[in-house]
């Protein structure tokens, strides 16, 4: 589905992805654990585009999308959830999700069907579909960033810390919703996270990355067991 | 008496009304792209001019042809202003572009001179006349302001609420971001802002010029007061500049009925001041 083949990528001069190679496969959950700082939100962003990487390539079932300008990335059908929510404050609930489906021309009644699926996973944003977004809660906002993520069915969909700054158990739920959109709608799922023991034990394989480099990889079950892993980012 | 009040207060709405276009103009552009442009007053002129100096006094043409030709061209000079100015400077620090409009602010009067000459005008025949109701008299002017302004407010609202690439702009503005992430071209989204805000503009110089000559500082007042209009508002909120601009437009009108004349422009900058001491989040105390 993805493959992402040694890529260098860089801030001005500051080079923040050093030879970074990661696969997701169609149907998998992948998860990328690591510190803060180690580059994590710089690999989705380059996916997305919105920094072209120096080396390396990035394909896209079987396309290499590299060069490929950001807005036709989004229409490809990947799609990042980004972190931190980032909706729009001061539209609506409704047209956010709306916005979510930029890059299609969706007729009004497709546009319809779309809103109701979302507000089946998360009846709460049908109930609050009129309000302003920035008037929601934390974990409100970030059921919106997901569905608005999914309102332009995505091929591919990347989350970047789905869990920061909400409560457990909506971060529970979250990651339950995460699960359900892989399993039903059969879409691939990178899913970065501070989390790490969340993100291990709802994904199949993992990638843990630290100053820019990928150092270690794995089925998620084992990962769980190798000791460095357990030290580092799951508390002993 | 009750009938030079309601005069004075109808043409404060008219000159409210170019106040609010004003700051409609330069809210646009600095919600697009978080730069004040500080030409936008010359670019008033700029519209005046080329209505004026060339299509009407020039070549002769008609009013209407004359006003749409016009705007073609402000769009065709807004996409050049956009392509060399705005996107290549959006990504730097403020002073930049504050710097690059000041200058293209100057570049234009300059221009202005050598292009149409020194020498004010004005465009004979346009929007002349008046009209008596009973014993208040309008003129044709501040009726067709009064009028062409609300269409203009009306349409951008609808264009911003109702239409994708209006739902667009409205998302540049809120979170740029998120705008790339959803897969929104943000320069185009900025080249057709740029564009909107140049054509009102236009619109503002065309709009004016049964008012005043027609000279290369004709709109350095009006984008004073179009600026204290969005801060009296609530600066960057869209219906906050068209709140404010009737607020200056009438109160410094009824200011000349208490003092005399020559202080009339005093009445808008004594609000702004006033607003920024004891309010300066606006009226309506939003920002975007």
């Amino acid at each position: 589905m993805l493959k992402i083949n040694n890529i260098d990528a860089y801030y001005g001069k500051v080079q923040v992805l050093h030879n970074v190679s990661l696969e997701v496969g169609s149907n998998e959950i992948i998860s990328l654990i690591g510190a803060n700082g180690a580059g994590k939100s710089t690999l989705m962003k380059t996916v997305m585009g919105l920094i072209k990487p120096r080396k390396g390539s990035i394909e896209f079932q079987g396309e290499d999308i590299t060069k490929i300008k950001n807005t036709k990335i989004v229409s490809r059908g990947i799609v990042y959830v980004p972190e931190g929510r980032e909706v729009f404050p001061e539209m609506s609930v409704r047209d956010n999700l709306e916005m979510g489906a930029y890059c299609r021309n969706y007729s009004a009644k497709e546009m319809n069907d779309h809103l109701e699926q979302m507000y089946a996973i998360f009846p709460k944003l049908g109930e609050r579909q009129k309000q302003l977004a920035g008037s929601l809660s934390g974990g409100e906002q970030q059921m919106l960033a997901i569905c608005r993520g999914l309102m332009s069915d995505p091929k591919l969909i990347m989350f970047d810390e789905p869990s920061l700054g909400l409560a457990p158990v909506i971060v529970e739920e979250m990651f339950k919703v995460i699960v359900r959109i892989n399993q039903e709608r059969k879409i691939p799922v990178l899913l970065v996270e501070q989390n790490a023991y969340m993100a291990l034990s709802i994904s199949n394989r993992c990638y843990v990355m630290a100053n820019g480099m990928i150092k270690l990889s794995g089925a998620s079950e084992e990962l769980l067991q190798v000791s460095d892993v357990k030290k580092t980012y799951l508390g002993g | 008496m009750g009938s030079i009040i309601v005069q004075l207060i109808i043409s404060g709405i008219a000159m409210g009304f170019i106040y609010a276009l004003v700051g409609i103009e330069y809210t646009l552009i600095w919600n697009a792209s978080g730069v004040l442009n500080f030409s936008h007053d010359k670019l008033i002129t700029l519209g005046a001019y080329i209505f004026g100096g060339t299509y009407i006094v020039g070549m002769q043409l008609g009013f209407v042809e004359g006003i749409l030709l016009s705007i073609v061209t402000v769009a065709v000079i807004g996409i050049i202003i956009a392509k060399v100015i705005f996107i290549p400077l959006r990504n730097l620090t403020m002073i930049y572009t504050i710097m690059a409009t000041v200058m293209l602010g100057k570049i234009i009067v300059e221009a202005i001179r050598l292009y149409w000459g020194p020498v004010p005008f004005s465009v004979p025949g346009f929007l002349v006349g008046t009209v008596k109701i009973n014993n208040i008299v309008i003129s044709i002017a501040n009726i067709v302001i009064i009028i062409a302004a609300a269409i203009c407010v009306c349409a951008l609202q609808l264009f911003l609420y109702k239409t994708k690439p209006g739902k667009a702009m409205r998302c540049v503005a809120q979170n740029r971001n998120a705008s790339q992430i959803m897969g929104i071209d943000v320069k185009t989204v900025m080249i057709i802002t740029i564009i909107i805000s140049m054509v009102i503009c236009c619109l503002i110089g065309i709009l004016v010029s049964p008012l005043l000559n027609i000279s290369t500082t004709m709109s350095n007042m009006i984008g004073l007061k179009g600026f204290a209009a969005g801060v009296i508002g609530g600066f960057g909120y869209l219906p906050g500049a068209i709140v404010g601009g009737l607020v200056i437009g009438i109160v410094e009108n009824l200011a000349s009925m208490v003092f005399p004349a020559v202080y009339k422009d005093i009445a808008a900058f004594v609000l702004l001041v006033a607003f920024l001491l004891v309010r300066p989040k606006g009226i309506t105390g939003k920002t975007r």
